[in-house]
């Protein structure tokens, strides 16, 4: 039976493909068939076919070797998920069609190919599905961790003067690591002033606010002074709102009146020198 | 392993290292060591190292929370060296803010900080 | 591996037994020193309460996994009074004994999982979980 159908389907391949072509442009939020070259949507359409057709031949069990093969091709087209289980989707149907069409399939063995379909579908839709969010994890992940990297070193500016920049929306796994690293450094750099600056966290609401204290106090217990510069005026807007109380610690506009301040409190200053 | 805690004297301060994990019953001779000498010597002040010391519960930063008041009620000014970063961290994720104490990165900089207090 | 170890919780130094079996045990799965400090200190916060309200308990440290993650176990039990509202001793500041209060609060917020079983008259359980990260 399967060997009928696909023969059936490789004598008709160029009827095939351009039935599901069409059916493929009228298909809304992709852009793959319209911007891309004739020849190229052509050819990709064809390997396309190709590797869904290569998954029939098997008796029953599927081929998990043909189908990851199919998948690691398919996601190297770089479609949406949802674009390619409309292309499954599509394919199956121009070929069910067809074959009716060519009476291949008939009344009386519809149940069978019913079941050669759902073998041959099922499986790839399954593993398009794993690969794509494998990958997606992956990213996440990744990005987890680049995240993590980007964040939070303390850099030493001045002796016994220190800075941390601050980028991006704080969580509380990330309020952790800024900890961390935040008194592991005022420690081994000997800072005595260190100056945390928000310029670069895009909102600042309770949960987040709570944290810069909590790392502010734990600053204080290890012996140091913490200062938060860089807060916005829509910051200031949103700390006074949410009646976040801050008045514990020195907080400047900007890192450049932070650091005089530093300076200040370390007993130093910067003085211009006359040029020569 | 009822060891105390020694305290030196130094001119007008009292220096006390804590080099070991603290049980229950030393936290509460050293409180009493403590104020028993300050009594004795009349100090000004007492600087407190903390840098072998990798945890601290509620029930010794109880004690060494007591300790500051009582030193501060005697009149004599308390700074707290060398609390590690997980010590500080931990302090704070318990509510524990030690909110009326001076506080050093090592021994060095918290007897800096005390005189120029003390001079003040 | 579900290594479980254990500590009576009688006198004042199972405290600090119990602690030290906590850091070791924390070392050994692989925590950091922050971790350490946390996971020891927890542990120290629900033996003191053991030895301060029921008497007599135990703390047992678990190695465990869940789901690719991997973490460590603290069920602390003991046969005491009961906690008769849990939802005070949750509370920050609350606390019978004339300590810090600090104690059920700040466990939670040093661990990961934190849940409390209290029958009064029977005994209570707490079991807190943190996980390596």
């Amino acid at each position: 039976m399967n060997k009928i159908m696909v023969e059936g389907i490789n004598k008709n391949m160029d009827e095939i493909i351009e039935r599901w072509i069409t059916r493929m442009k009228e298909e809304k939020g992709e852009r793959f068939f319209h911007f891309m070259p004739d020849h190229l949507v052509e050819k990709t359409s064809r390997e396309f076919a190709v590797l869904m057709t290569s998954n029939i031949n098997e008796s029953s069990a599927a081929n998990t070797e043909r189908i990851s093969d199919f998948t690691e091709k398919v996601v190297r087209f770089g479609w949406a998920i949802k674009f390619v289980n409309k292309a499954i989707d599509n394919f199956s149907d121009v070929v069910y069609e067809f074959l009716e069409e060519k009476e291949i399939i008939n009344e009386s063995n519809l149940r069978t190919f019913n079941l050669i379909f759902r073998n041959w579908i099922n499986p790839l839709r399954e593993s398009i599905i794993d690969a794509y969010s494998t990958e997606w994890e992956r990213t996440v992940s990744l990005q987890k961790i680049a995240l993590q990297e980007l964040s939070a070193s303390l850099i030493p500016v001045f002796e016994k003067i220190s800075v941390m920049p601050l980028v991006g929306t704080i969580d509380t796994e990330r309020a952790k690591l800024i900890m961390e690293n935040l008194l592991e450094g005022v420690v081994s750099q000997r800072a005595e002033v260190v100056l945390l600056d928000i310029t670069g966290v895009p909102v600042v609401d309770t949960m987040v606010a709570h944290h810069i204290i909590q790392a502010a106090e734990a600053v204080r217990l290890v012996g140091a002074k913490c200062m938060l510069v860089g807060i916005r005026p829509e910051i200031a807007q949103t700390i006074v709102a949410l009646g976040i109380d801050l008045h514990e610690f020195t907080t400047k506009s900007t890192l450049q009146r932070g650091m005089q301040a530093a300076l200040g409190m370390t007993n130093r200053a910067i003085v211009e020198v006359e040029a020569n | 392993m009822n060891a105390r805690i020694p305290i030196l004297k130094l001119n007008e301060v009292l220096i006390v290292s804590i080099q070991w994990e603290l049980d229950d019953q030393t936290a509460i001779q050293f409180q009493e060591d403590l104020l028993n000498k300050m009594h004795e010597t009349a100090a000004l002040g007492v600087v407190i190292d903390l840098t072998p010391i990798d945890f601290i519960d509620s029930f010794i930063a109880k004690v060494l929370g007591d300790v500051i008041n009582m030193t501060g009620l005697m009149g004599a000014k308390v700074v707290i060296t060398g609390i590690q970063p997980a010590v500080a961290i931990t302090l704070i994720e318990l509510g524990i803010r030690l909110n009326n104490v001076m506080t050093a990165l090592d021994l060095e900089n918290g007897l800096d900080k005390l005189y120029k207090e003390l001079e003040a | 591996m579900n290594f479980r170890s254990s500590v009576e919780i009688i006198t004042e130094w199972d405290i600090v037994a119990a602690r030290q079996l906590g850091r070791n045990e924390a070392k050994k799965a692989g925590f950091g020193t922050v971790d350490q400090a946390r996971i020891t200190t927890a542990i120290s916060e629900l033996a003191r309460n053991i030895y301060l309200y029921a008497g007599k308990g135990k703390i047992e440290i678990e190695r465990v996994s869940e789901g690719g993650a991997f973490g460590i176990k603290i069920i602390a039990s003991d046969e005491g009074p009961g906690i008769p509202d849990l939802r005070k001793v949750m509370e920050d500041g609350f606390s019978t004994s004339g300590g810090l209060g600090a104690g059920m609060p700040g466990v939670k917020r040093l661990m990961d999982e934190f849940k409390v079983s209290s029958e009064p008259g029977v005994g209570t359980i707490i079991t807190t979980k943190k996980w390596l990260h």
